[in-house]
């Protein structure tokens, strides 16, 4: 459907990935986990005899393996449509196999796409070949193109590219680490699962790909911060009878809470809603604490999502649900301690929700057509 | 009015059901009629019929990815918006949708 538009919409291909992409890491992640906690480790020698730990772990790095392809052909297909899927496969394994990893899948899966709806609108062919354009033509030649780009030109800034980031992350110490947690922790809770979390998000599951686990780690906790945190600072409201939050927004909170245990923080858009700035100062605060103390105590999680659910898998989870401590505590103070009182009239009347509460829409970035 | 449209997202397990129970909420206010599809993770749930599509009005597709389907509304208005517009402000796009509908 997007064939037609002039703005390319580099960011609903790849968000279309992503949504692919994400059951196949989480069962991959948990697969690995799964392995490695029964004592297995990945079969190089399948002639060999191998127990069912070491099965589940190979599956799951097999698994692994698999999304630089999936984030290809998800982002070819939200392109071209049906013919961007095999090739976009072909210029993910590339990925894959030269070391690209994520960041090679995506710009594959970006150029093939738009070779392959260049052809489609484009080449014209005799109405008896009609049948080979997307059988033999398409296939053949934008994977020709594509592959020969992949293998001899665009591949080698990218491995570049993924190395020097990946030993950069690894050799980050002390400080450094603390920082990058902060950035990657404030960034992943900024917009409650917003495009600013989706490039923190994006990040962190590329370097899970090269094996490197502690941003997932500081996305998880980030994403769990914002409700935790809310949460908090209505106990500390209800305890120090300071209401600071409507009737409304305390059934919100009664909602948000299991959401994120879930790691779903889009539970707190509401209360952030009524009162952005505060919140998100607290929540971005809050968070960006806590992950840098994950990043400096050196957590990582082999799975990129699942919440509460799958600390367990983490290389640490007691200091994990300490540093997930540590930042919800202090999103909660924050927000007990900035957000007004609210008067009995305040209590009632935010109680009721209608149009003038909502927040402005730009209505010129709706498109009609 | 009368709408139809699909929401869907990214992780296809949140945001797609919040933004369909928003327009839902914010067109029933209005006192518009709307069914809205989710594509999920899950799959496609209250899909939309034939008929529900001929006699809506407007198509509003709240989406962030690409979706399957959106040959069922050819000769339709359809208008797109990310499901984050959809969540925060609901009302406040179904009435800049009418307005404008009506220039």
């Amino acid at each position: 459907m997007s064939s037609h538009r002039p703005n390319l919409q580099l960011k609903k291909h790849a968000l279309t990935a992503i949504s692919y992409m994400l059951p196949l890491v989480v069962a991959a992640g948990l697969l690995i986990a799964i392995g490695n906690l029964s004592g297995g480790s990945v079969i190089t020698d399948y002639s060999a005899s191998y127990n069912w730990a070491d099965a589940m772990v190979s599956l799951g790095v097999l698994g692994m393996g698999l999304l630089p392809p999936v984030i290809s052909a998800g982002i070819a297909f939200s392109i071209a449509d049906r013919p961007g899927i095999a090739p976009g496969l072909m210029m993910g394994l590339i990925a894959h196999s030269i070391g690209a990893g994520f960041l090679g899948g995506m710009l594959g899966g970006y150029l093939v796409g738009y070779l392959v709806l260049w052809m489609k609108n484009n080449v014209k062919v005799p109405r008896w070949a009609e049948g080979l354009m997307p059988m033999m033509i398409i296939p053949l030649v934008s994977t020709l193109i594509v592959g020969t780009l992949m293998y001899f030109v665009v591949g080698i800034p990218i491995v570049w590219a993924t190395n020097a980031l990946t030993d950069f992350l690894t050799g980050l110490q002390g400080a450094g680490s603390f920082l990058f947690g902060m950035i990657m922790g404030g960034m992943a809770a900024f917009d409650f699962g917003g495009p600013v979390n989706k490039v923190a998000s994006l990040f962190a599951d590329g370097m899970l790909l090269e094996g490197v686990k502690e941003p997932e780690a500081v996305k998880i906790l980030a994403s769990m911060v914002p409700p935790f945190g809310v949460g908090i600072s209505w106990a500390l409201s209800h305890w120090f009878r300071k209401p600071i939050y409507s009737f409304q927004e305390r059934d919100n909170i009664k909602i948000a809470l299991p959401m994120g245990v879930c790691m779903i923080t889009e539970g707190v858009i509401p209360i952030a809603a009524v009162d952005i700035v505060r919140v998100v100062f607290a929540c971005t605060t809050g968070a960006a604490i806590g992950g840098g103390f994950s990043m400096l105590w050196g957590i990582g999680s082999p799975v990129p999502s699942g919440g509460l659910f799958i600390v367990p898998t983490m290389t640490n989870p007691l200091m994990f649900m300490s540093a997930l401590a540590i930042g919800s505590v202090i999103t909660g103070i924050l927000l007990f301690l900035t957000k007004k009182r609210l008067s009995p009239e305040d209590l009632q009347n935010q109680a009721s929700i209608n149009a003038e509460d909502e927040a402005e829409v730009d209505v010129s970035s709706i498109k009609f057509s | 009015m009368n709408i139809v449209g699909v929401a869907a997202c990214t992780s296809g397990i949140a945001h797609t059901y919040i933004a369909r129970e928003k327009i839902l909420t914010a067109a029933q206010a209005l006192g518009w009629t709307a069914h809205i599809e989710t594509q999920g993770t899950i799959g496609t749930e209250n899909e939309l019929t034939a008929e529900q599509i001929s006699q809506s009005d407007f198509v509003l597709l709240a989406v962030d990815i690409k979706i399957g389907g959106t040959e069922r509304f050819s000769g339709k208005k359809v208008v797109e918006i990310d499901t984050n517009t959809a969540i925060k402000s609901p009302t406040k796009v179904l009435q800049a949708i009418a307005a404008n509908l009506n220039k």
